[in-house]
Parts: structure tokens; C-alpha cells; sequence
């Protein structure tokens, strides 16, 4: 569905970036790689949401920086994954820590990119998300089956604020390749180990995104209206 | 009111008709003893007194079922035999020995003609108050009673219990004669009291109530004095305290206090005791001791109340109750051996006045300066002395016969006032218990705040240290990362030798170093694994830009108890170090990192099939020292193809 859809447009891609000399950065990327095309490039939340709401072409990426001057992008992803869910968001961050791309994960991201990566990297991040790929650091994956161990999925039933996100429910397979990721195999060789192919070990990385964020939707949503980020929906 | 038809002879005033006995109307101390001498504060205890008096006096018309027919004898022919010498008299009764013989033994024989009118169809009886010591009754010749001998003097002592003997039907006829025999011996209470005939049910009733209060009545004031001086003796040996000098100390005041009810039960048992195990003598001597000793030992409880320290320190203070004990046994002795009661008068006279001084002393001292307790033993003393004022007038002075003591109970208000005391002390040493316990709760929860207290600022000041370390920690990566990298790069560029690459790689190396340092925050303290996974995660762009190929062996394995924050960051740097090593000058292809636990801990090795190096001369050295920060264990071999860097890092540090 991937290659039928991308045989007939690119794949057009939001950029939310506030330092100018990196938006240009990034539009450059985008714009040298055929398969994908600039949808728009802000420098603010406000703007951002403007696009997000009024955007008549389809959005199908999004990459967002967390420091905007009038907000967090936090509140951005998840307005995107709310509102247009075909759009999928990648954080632009300057070190990529655990802290962040957690964040961005539970409020809706697929993928984070580092803002040092050169010009195929960008468009690689890009590509590979749309295609099924998301990438995960040995430290998120550690800090996620520590929360799973922690608190037995469904133990904890209660979510609102001050409420830590409930635990993801992993299946054995998704914990036995979270353990791998987490002493610093990459999926080739966690695939290889498990006995599984490549694009099967990307799959339970993307599902384990989507249970992070389904989990904590609400949290990060509350979290963002609650620091004044959040604008009314659009109409 | 004399009966018709009565024989000539001495006939006793016959009360038909009266529902009150005639002796009931004569209290014999009234005109005797005059408690009008007592301090206003004891009017209360007098009127106790006249109270249980009239309780007890007044037994007699206590019955409302009495039927009215009671016969009272009060006259008789006396024929006294003293010392050969016979005297007949016609007596009035009471016939009191002691005092119609002072000082003398002998025998008697009453003889008390009556008639009735008419000869009764049912039992009657007869109730005497007191006969004796030794008795023998005859109605119309035929033996009624009898008991102890009448030819041993100083025999046993039956006159104690009020006699009461049925008279069968057909025995009374209208005219008849009662013939008593006695024998009396010196200062034993010996004599006749009135006789009362009438309907058997009627009369037993009077005996019974005479029964009541000089039998059940002595014999119940026994048992509890028993009683009281049991427990004032367990009460004396288990309180043990401590004096000044922290000996251990007994309260002498239980020790007197069972004295006292020792020699009272004793005394007051000679109620009771027709046979005495003694000659009469010897018996007196030991009863009227006993009283001297209940005199003395009250006397020392009383004051031992007010400064036991005194009567300790005074050595004929606590001699009293002996020297009491002594001159009873010998005034008690004295009088019956020697025939002169008046030395037992004489002595309980002198008695009287020394109690009377003393609790005079003891009721002014009182209402000055009481001590604890004071009070209460003072209203006893108080009502002892005036009821055992009565009593000596009632039985020494007065001609008084056939009556009952009454400081047989008000003396137990000495008991009842030790057990007042006793569990007043309980319940003081009770509440100051509680308040110990209190003070003891309060001062610990005193000192569990100064210690939350002291544990807060123990805290506070841990977490400004860990503070002031972290800030340290991240100004050194600072220093030997990021900002010497950067000063490369401004050096790179100022000198202009090197291309845009090379600053490019002196950035990015910054940027990873700076990286490098946020994760180290967030790897868990002692995850080897989670190091070394995390150095993978941000050096293999730079492997494979390298194009260095990775082989990775990494096992799970538990975290370093004894690594905190910065042994990670040493640890972090020393890893770095090595792989920094053969990417900038081993020349290698393929880099492998292996990390598994063995016997000691984590062992990590850095292996590369690079050109090596010679390990002897050209040894790591930054490595060498980092490793010698953690204690872990280097080995370092430089042969080329295989060079490896292998650590150890113990769990245990010895």
C-alpha cells in the first residue's frame, strides 16, 4: 500500500522548526529527495496549528522541534495524532535523551531525529517511518520494560493528572526483543537472534510506539492544555 | 405487778405483760462514762459510738414477733463460800464477784423461789446472760445444766456465752424453785447475770440475739483482723524501697499495723476460748498483754504515719509495744495471782491517760501539719480511745455485768484505715507510674523529632552534596569533552591548515561527547550493560563512518552495587577511551565488544584486529588510571591481529 501510494505523489512533510538556519536545513533535505515533498516550514506553535487545521493536501509527516517559542511541540504531536492521524510525527531533537523522545513518544511521535544529522539522514528518518520503521534507543527501550516490570500491564487502571502513563501490555515476543534493544543490538541482530525477519522486529517496535502513545494520549494532552499550549480545536 | 399467789420468799419482779425487758432501759455506762471531755472534732465518733451502743444494748426488744410473757429474775438467796467463811445474803442480780469479792476466789449457790400462774402447756426456757466461771443449774431439783468443774479454781472459763436451757413441759409447776451453783474465780468476771423465763420460742430468740453479737460477733471481728494482719504482713515483706542511701527499706508501718491486729485477734479470741490452753493466771497475763500489745503497736502505726524516720531512729519509741506487752502480761498476771485487780485497773487506768495524751498530741499535730493518711488514723484513734474509755469504765469501774465490749469493732476501723491506705498508696504509685510512662512517651517523641529533625538536615545537606557533585560532574565533561573539542575546532579554524572535514569530525565529536554526558545521567547507577548498550547506540555512526565493522557479545547481567554516578562516568570514559583508541590508530576492520559476568563481576573486553601495540611500553595509560579509580582489573594485551582490553570490575571491593 506503502509503494502504490508513493508511485503516484510524495510524501509531504510538515516542518515546525524555529531556528531558521535549521528549517532551512531540513526544507533543503526534503526538497533534494524526490520521494518527498515540503508541505510547509514554521518557525512557531501557533503557526504549526494554523497548517495543521487548514492544510487542504494531505499531511503525511510532520518533523517538529520540542522548543518552540510559544510552546512545546508536546501538544503539537498530539494534536496531529488526533487530528490527522495519517500525519506522523518526528521529533527534532539536539540530543535525542531518553527524557524527550519518551515524551514524544507518549504524546504521539513515531521517530526522532537527531538536529546534527546530515542532509540523507533527515529524508532516511522520514522514509523509514513511512515505512514502517521507528527507531528506539537502548536507554528508551530499557526505561520501558523497566515500567512494564514495575507495574504488571492493567495494574494500573487509573490515568488523569499526576497519574505516571499505566504501563504498555507486551507480549513475550515484544519483551524479548525490547531486552535485545536494550543491551545494544541493533534489529538486524535482534532479528537474526530471534529467528525473524528485519521488517517483523520493526513491526513490534511500531506497535510498542502505538501502545505508548494510545496509553498516554490523554496524559500528554492534559499535560499540554494544562501549560496553556493547547489551542481550541479547529473548526 | 407482783403474781398472785406467789410464795413467800425472794420473787423476783415478774414483768408480765411488757414488750420491753426491764434491762433495757438501764444502759449501764450512761452514768459512768462522760465523753463530754473529747475534742469537738470527735463528736462525730461519739455519736458512732452511742449509736453501736444502743444497736447492741437494745438487742432485747429488737424482735416485734416477741410474744409478751417473759419472767425476769432479779433477786435470789445467796449462800457465798469464800475460804471456808459462808455469807448469806439475799443478792440482788446482777451478782457481780469482782466486785462484791475483790481479789477473791469461792463458790455460791443462788436459790430463787418463783411462781406462776398458771402452769404452762408448752416448752419454755431459760436465758442467762452470764453465769459462773464453773456452773451447775437445777429447776425443782432436777439438773438443768451444767459445765466446767465446781471444786478447781482457775479452771476453764464457761461463763463467756450466754446459757440458754430448755425447761420441758411438765417440769414447771406454779410453785418453783431454781437453784444455781458457781464457782468464781479472782478477776474472771465470775456471777449471775438476771434470769429471763419464758415460751421457749421466745427466750431463744433472746439468746440468740445476745449469741449474735458476743459469739458471731467476736468471732467475725477475729477473722478480720486476721485478715488485715496477713496482709499487713505480706504487705510488709513484698514493698521493698530503697532509702536514702539506697538500701532497701521495709515500711515499718505494715510490720505495727500486723502487730496491732495480731495481739487483737488474741485478745478478742478469749471470747471464744472456754478452755484456755493456761491456767487462769497465766491466760490473763497473755490477753491482757495482748491488749498492751495492740495499744503499743497502734501507737507506733500512728506514728510512723507522720515521720517513720523518727520512730526509727528512736530506740524507745520502738521498744513500746513491748514494754506494753511486758506490763500488760505482768499487770494481767499481778491481779489474778495475787488477788489485787486493782494493779489490771490500775494499769489499763494508766493506759487510758497515755492514750488519752497521745491523741490529744496526734489530733493537734493533725490540724497543724498533716501528713498523708493523718486524718483518718486520727478520727480512728480518736473514736478507739473514747469507745476503750467506755469499755474500761463499763467493766473496771461500773458494776456493770453481763455486757459486751465495743472496741471489739470500732477497733477495726484501724484495719479498714490500713487498707484505705494501702490502696491509696497503690493508686499513687499507680498514677505516678502513668505519669512516668508519660514523661517517658514525651521524651521519646522528643527525641524522635530532634532525630527526624537531625535525618532532614542529614538530607538537606546530602542532596546540596550530590548537587555541588553533579554540577562538578557535568563542569569536568565540560572541560575535558565538549570544551576541549571545541577549542579544537576554533584552533582547527584558526590555523586553517585542516579541511572542513576534519572540523567538522572535531564537532561531531563534540556533540557526541556532550550526548555522551546526558545519557550517562540517565543510565542506571552500575548498569554495566546499559553503558555499554547506550556508548553502542551514539558511537556507531562513528564506527561506521569509520568503516569499522561491529561485533557485539553483550550478556545480561545485574548492576554494580558499589558504582554510583561518577564511577558510570569514569567507567563511560574509560570504554570511550579504548574504542576511541582503535578507531584512531589501530587500523582495524572489525571491532568487537564482549561483556558477560564471571566469578568476581562484569568483564568487559574491547578486542580489535588491528596492528596492536606493545603493552609493556606503550601501555594505555588514561585507561590504566581509570581503571585503578574503579578497582577494577586491566589486561591489556597489544598482539597484532588480536589486540585485547579486557576489565574486570569486581563486585566486591576487598
Amino acid at each position: 500500500m506503502h509503494a502504490r501510494l508513493r508511485m503516484e505523489r510524495p510524501w509531504e512533510v510538515l516542518i515546525v522548526e524555529d531556528d531558521a538556519q535549521t528549517r532551512a536545513f531540513l526544507a533543503r533535505c526534503v526538497d533534494a529527495d524526490p520521494r518527498l515533498a515540503l508541505a510547509g516550514s514554521v518557525g512557531t506553535r501557533s503557526e504549526a496549528l494554523v497548517r495543521l487545521a487548514e492544510c487542504a493536501t494531505p499531511l503525511d509527516a510532520m518533523l517538529v522541534d520540542l522548543g518552540l517559542p510559544d510552546g512545546s511541540g508536546l501538544d503539537l504531536i498530539a494534536h496531529a495524532a488526533e487530528h490527522r492521524p495519517a500525519c506522523e510525527s518526528i521529533v527534532v531533537s539536539v540530543f535525542g535523551d531518553e527524557s524527550t523522545v519518551l515524551a514524544a513518544i507518549e504524546a504521539g511521535a513515531v521517530g526522532y531525529l537527531h538536529k546534527d544529522a546530515g542532509m540523507p539522514d533527515v529524508a532516511e528518518a522520514v522514509l523509514a517511518v513511512k515505512a514502517g520503521g521507528s527507531p528506539i534507543s537502548p536507554g528508551i527501550a530499557r526505561r520501558v520494560l523497566a515500567r512494564c516490570r514495575a507495574a504488571p500491564a492493567g495494574s494500573r487502571p487509573a490515568t488523569g493528572p499526576g497519574v505516571q502513563a499505566p504501563a504498555p501490555r507486551l507480549s513475550q515476543r515484544e519483551t524479548e526483543v525490547l531486552e535485545l534493544i536494550a543491551r545494544g543490538y541493533s534489529y538486524a541482530e535482534t532479528a537474526r537472534r530471534q529467528g525473524v525477519s528485519l521488517h517483523t522486529v520493526q513491526a513490534h517496535i511500531k506497535s510498542l510506539y502505538a501502545k505508548l502513545a494510545v496509553h498516554s494520549k490523554s496524559e500528554a494532552v492534559y499535560e499540554a492544555s494544562r501549560l496553556g499550549l493547547l489551542a481550541p480545536p479547529p473548526r | 405487778m407482783t403474781p398472785a399467789g406467789a410464795a413467800p420468799g425472794p420473787i423476783a419482779r415478774a414483768a408480765h405483760g411488757r414488750r420491753r425487758l426491764p434491762w433495757r432501759t438501764r444502759s449501764p455506762w450512761r452514768g459512768t462514762a462522760r465523753p463530754s471531755w473529747l475534742l469537738g472534732a470527735a463528736l462525730f465518733v461519739l455519736l458512732a459510738v452511742a449509736a453501736a451502743s444502743q444497736a447492741i444494748a437494745g438487742r432485747g426488744g429488737a424482735d416485734p414477733r416477741a410474744p409478751t410473757t417473759l419472767l425476769e429474775l432479779r433477786e435470789a438467796e445467796a449462800s457465798v463460800d469464800i475460804d471456808g467463811a459462808r455469807h448469806t445474803l439475799r443478792a440482788a442480780l446482777p451478782y457481780h464477784w469482782d466486785r462484791r469479792h475483790p481479789g477473791s476466789a469461792g463458790s455460791a449457790r443462788f436459790v430463787i423461789d418463783f411462781a406462776l400462774d398458771e402452769v404452762p402447756e408448752v416448752p419454755w426456757a431459760a436465758f442467762i446472760g452470764r453465769v459462773g466461771n464453773a456452773y451447775e443449774i437445777r429447776l425443782n431439783d432436777l439438773l438443768l445444766s451444767r459445765a466446767g468443774e465446781l471444786d478447781v479454781p482457775d479452771d476453764a472459763d464457761f461463763a463467756k456465752v450466754p446459757k440458754l436451757m430448755t425447761i420441758p413441759v411438765g417440769l414447771l409447776r406454779q410453785a418453783n424453785r431454781l437453784e444455781l451453783l458457781i464457782r468464781a474465780d479472782v478477776g474472771r468476771r465470775a456471777g449471775l447475770a438476771p434470769i429471763v423465763l419464758g415460751p421457749e420460742t421466745t427466750v431463744r430468740s433472746v439468746h440468740d440475739s445476745a449469741s449474735r453479737f458476743r459469739v458471731r460477733g467476736s468471732m467475725v471481728v477475729v477473722a478480720v483482723s486476721l485478715l488485715a494482719g496477713v496482709i499487713a504482713l505480706m504487705l510488709w515483706l513484698t514493698q521493698v524501697d530503697g532509702d536514702a542511701r539506697g538500701r532497701p527499706r521495709r515500711d515499718a508501718l505494715y510490720l505495727y499495723a500486723w502487730g496491732a491486729e495480731l495481739c487483737f485477734a488474741l485478745r478478742m479470741s478469749d471470747a471464744l476460748i472456754e478452755r484456755p490452753p493456761l491456767s487462769w493466771p497465766a491466760w490473763n497475763a497473755v490477753t491482757t498483754g495482748a491488749l498492751g500489745g495492740w495499744v503499743g503497736c497502734l501507737t507506733l502505726f500512728c506514728m510512723v504515719l507522720v515521720d517513720q524516720d523518727r520512730v526509727r531512729s528512736s530506740a524507745w519509741r520502738r521498744a513500746l509495744p513491748a514494754l506494753a506487752i511486758a506490763s500488760g502480761a505482768a499487770a494481767g498476771f499481778a491481779s489474778v495471782a495475787w488477788a489485787r485487780p486493782m494493779v489490771l485497773t490500775a494499769w489499763q487506768g494508766v493506759l487510758a491517760v497515755a492514750c488519752i495524751v497521745f491523741c490529744i498530741a496526734y489530733l493537734v499535730r493533725t490540724v497543724r501539719n498533716p501528713a498523708p493518711m493523718q486524718r483518718l488514723v486520727a478520727a480512728a484513734l480518736v473514736l478507739n480511745v473514747a469507745v476503750g474509755l467506755r469499755d474500761w469504765a463499763v467493766f473496771r469501774l461500773s458494776d456493770a455485768y453481763g455486757h459486751d465490749t465495743l472496741l471489739r469493732y470500732t477497733a477495726l476501723a484501724f484495719g479498714l484505715s490500713l487498707g484505705y491506705i494501702a490502696i491509696q498508696r497503690f493508686r499513687t504509685a499507680t498514677s505516678q507510674a502513668r505519669e512516668l510512662l508519660a514523661n517517658l512517651s514525651d521524651r521519646v517523641a522528643e527525641r524522635e523529632s530532634a532525630l527526624a529533625e537531625s535525618h532532614r538536615q542529614y538530607d538537606v545537606l546530602s542532596r546540596e552534596q550530590a548537587r555541588v557533585g553533579e554540577r562538578e560532574r557535568i563542569l569536568r565533561d565540560m572541560h575535558d569533552g565538549v570544551g576541549s573539542s571545541l577549542s579544537a575546532a576554533i584552533r582547527q579554524l584558526q590555523g586553517g591548515q585542516v579541511g572542513s572535514d576534519a572540523v567538522v569530525a572535531t564537532l561531531r565529536d563534540a556533540l557526541d561527547r556532550l550526548k555522551l554526558s546526558i545519557d550517562a545521567m540517565s543510565v542506571p547507577p552500575g548498569d554495566v550493560v546499559a553503558l555499554l548498550a547506550n556508548l553502542r547506540h551514539r558511537l556507531e555512526p562513528r564506527l561506521v563512518g569509520a568503516g569499522l565493522a561491529l561485533e557485539w557479545e553483550v550478556s545480561e547481567m545485574a548492576p554494580v552495587a558499589r558504582f554510583d554516578a561518577e564511577a558510570m562516568r569514569v567507567l563511560q570514559s574509560l570504554v570511550l577511551e579504548a574504542v576511541s583508541n582503535v578507531l584512531q590508530h589501530a587500523g582495524a576492520n572489525t571491532l568487537r565488544i564482549e561483556a558477560e559476568e564471571v566469578a568476581t563481576g562484569p568483564r568487559v573486553r574491547i578486542i580489535d584486529d588491528g596492528r596492536g601495540f606493545d603493552a609493556s611500553t606503550r601501555g594505555p595509560r588514561a585507561i590504566a588510571a581509570r581503571a585503578g579509580t574503579l578497582h577494577a582489573r586491566l589486561a591489556v594485551d597489544g598482539t597484532p591481529g588480536r589486540t585485547t582490553v579486557e576489565i574486570v570490575l569486581p563486585r566486591a571491593v576487598p
